[in-house]
């Protein structure tokens, strides 16, 4: 049963209450038998306690872990966590600014801060603050991230792919992030970043050759681009041939999965007629 | 001309060359749990912590540049290494060198570390020289000259004696040095009861992440960015893909 809690822990998995149904027992009955481990599975079990509004078991896990490590940052971060729970957000608020004065490295502290913006729906702010926090602090890629999703809510999507190539800067082989920062491209819209987007997708699918997601938007970018009025003729003809190469891998993909049962064959078809009616007819 | 061999007492060999081998190890293990309880919390600052990090993005920068855009990485390449304005070129760091004398955390630290393994070393050699003397304790392998006769044989008034004979207390400073193997095997890279490695640090100078080393980083990154040129890795990366078929297996599992 640890060894589940472990493997949820070390693979940062939020099934929160599959821990909770699991922590309680374990707590209750074997606490004993886990000897040192449980103080880790308290904090694990209290963030998904916290997650499943389970006051009452964030409350107990809180107490053990404070009588145990009486000022401990890790600890005064997880009270402050329950804090922002209880929606009390200034007295979280205060709670990490003392964090912060004893420690002013201590990220944790800061990107908490940045959530209660995020959950008060001051994205603006959340913004601002994260951008400070992100010069201090370059290298943290959970907050690049962030920050593009929250550029992405705020629509401007010129930031939010700057913030993307850092992610594909320090992550090379990562088709994720390709594939989201070709989106991003996309959605901008304009001749050179559809074309962008279209080299990113083929990175993705390059990376990951199953990515489905990334071989519609080849499709879609490739055929947009062949529609375009601007276009010279060779241009048009090499999207052409992307968007038809994509096609047929698409087509391709739906057989395989279709193997054998009737229905899945009327699907090929659907896909079929879907593929032509995306194809954005020359205006 | 082979020298008589003398043979040694065999309780010499039961009651000194042990105790001397366990005595070194036990002092060594007690030393690495000591040096642990003692040791003081290094604290970074807001500073040094932003820095590293600057200097990780710029050089990733470097090597991974070729994934994005060439826009965006002129773009990068210029907030670094624009001349009047650019990172590298701007910042300059309050050099500091931490002298020992001045810096307090530094001059406690040198204390622990000399009380803690200088001083021990001496206690003990001085120790054992007094009570395992008078007798010659083993012999070393490779011959030695006279030299080493005063250094070797401390408690030993004989001239004729060959200097490979040696006395306890050069037995005990070799443990010291032989035992630094077994130390990590036992507790560990890394453990307290180096001391070889710690005199080894205390002679190559002071602390080794001197904060003039940042505005030397900076100055190393910024010609070193100057240099890179980019090389856009996507250039013909939809040929590649569509020189074949997708692999598409294992894609979907059977229902």
């Amino acid at each position: 049963m640890r060894d589940k809690l472990r493997k949820w822990r070390e693979d940062n998995h939020r099934n929160s209450e599959q821990i909770v149904d699991v922590a309680e027992e374990l707590i209750n009955e074997h606490a004993s038998k886990l000897g040192d481990d449980i103080w880790i599975i308290y904090e694990q079990v209290m963030i998904a306690a916290l997650d499943c509004s389970r006051d009452d078991l964030a409350w107990t896990c809180l107490q053990e872990l404070k009588k145990q490590f009486p000022g401990s940052q890790r600890v005064k971060r997880l009270g402050g966590m329950r804090l922002e729970a209880l929606e009390k957000y200034e007295e979280a608020g205060k709670q990490y600014d003392s964090i912060l004065q004893e420690d002013p490295t201590n990220t944790a502290a800061r990107k908490r801060k940045i959530s209660i913006l995020k959950a008060q729906g001051k994205n603006t702010d959340a913004i601002r603050e994260l951008n400070e926090y992100l010069e201090l602090f370059v290298g943290d890629q959970e907050a690049w991230h962030e920050l593009s999703d929250l550029y992405i809510n705020e629509h401007d999507y010129g930031k939010a792919a700057f913030c993307l190539e850092e992610l594909m800067m320090t992550n090379p082989h990562n088709h994720l992030y390709c594939e989201q920062y070709a989106e991003v491209k996309y959605t901008q819209g304009g001749l050179e970043n559809l074309e962008l987007s279209r080299k990113y997708f083929a990175q993705a699918l390059k990376l990951n050759n199953r990515n489905m997601r990334a071989l519609f938007g080849l499709y879609m970018s490739a055929s947009h681009i062949a529609a375009s009025p601007k276009v010279n003729a060779a241009v048009k003809k090499a999207n052409v041939k992307y968007a038809a190469w994509a096609a047929n891998q698409i087509n391709r993909a739906y057989q395989l999965a279709g193997r054998g049962t009737k229905e899945n064959k009327c699907s090929v078809k659907a896909v079929e007629e879907m593929l032509e009616s995306m194809q954005i007819t020359m205006s | 001309m082979a020298e008589p061999e003398l043979l040694l007492d065999s309780n010499i060999r039961l009651w000194v060359v042990l105790p001397i081998v366990f005595i070194t190890f036990l002092v060594g293990v007690i030393r690495h749990y000591v040096s642990i309880l003692l040791q003081s919390d290094k604290k970074l600052t807001l500073e040094q912590v932003s820095d590293s990090q600057v200097l990780i993005r710029s050089r990733i920068l470097r090597e991974n540049g070729k994934y994005i855009p060439k826009q965006s990485f002129l773009m990068r390449k210029f907030y670094f290494n624009n001349q009047e304005d650019g990172f590298f070129k701007k910042t300059k760091r309050k050099v500091v060198p931490p002298s020992p004398m001045t810096d307090p955390s530094m001059l406690t630290d040198m204390m622990k570390g000399n009380v803690t393994n200088v001083l021990p070393m001496i206690l003990i050699g001085g120790w054992i020289n007094w009570t395992f003397s008078g007798f010659v304790t083993t012999k070393v392998p490779f011959p030695l000259t006279l030299r080493f006769k005063p250094m070797l044989q401390q408690g030993i008034e004989l001239l004729s004696l060959d200097a490979s004979w040696v006395s306890s207390a050069s037995w005990y400073f070799l443990n010291v040095f032989g035992l630094r193997s077994m130390y990590s095997l036992i507790l560990g890279q890394d453990n307290g009861a180096d001391q070889s490695r710690i005199m080894q640090e205390q002679m190559s100078g002071a602390a080794m992440a001197m904060p003039a080393d940042t505005n030397k980083a900076f100055k190393a990154e910024w010609e070193a960015l100057e240099l890179t040129d980019h090389q856009w890795a996507l250039e013909s990366v939809e040929e590649e893909l569509m020189s074949r078929e997708l692999d598409l297996d294992g894609m979907f599992t059977a229902e």
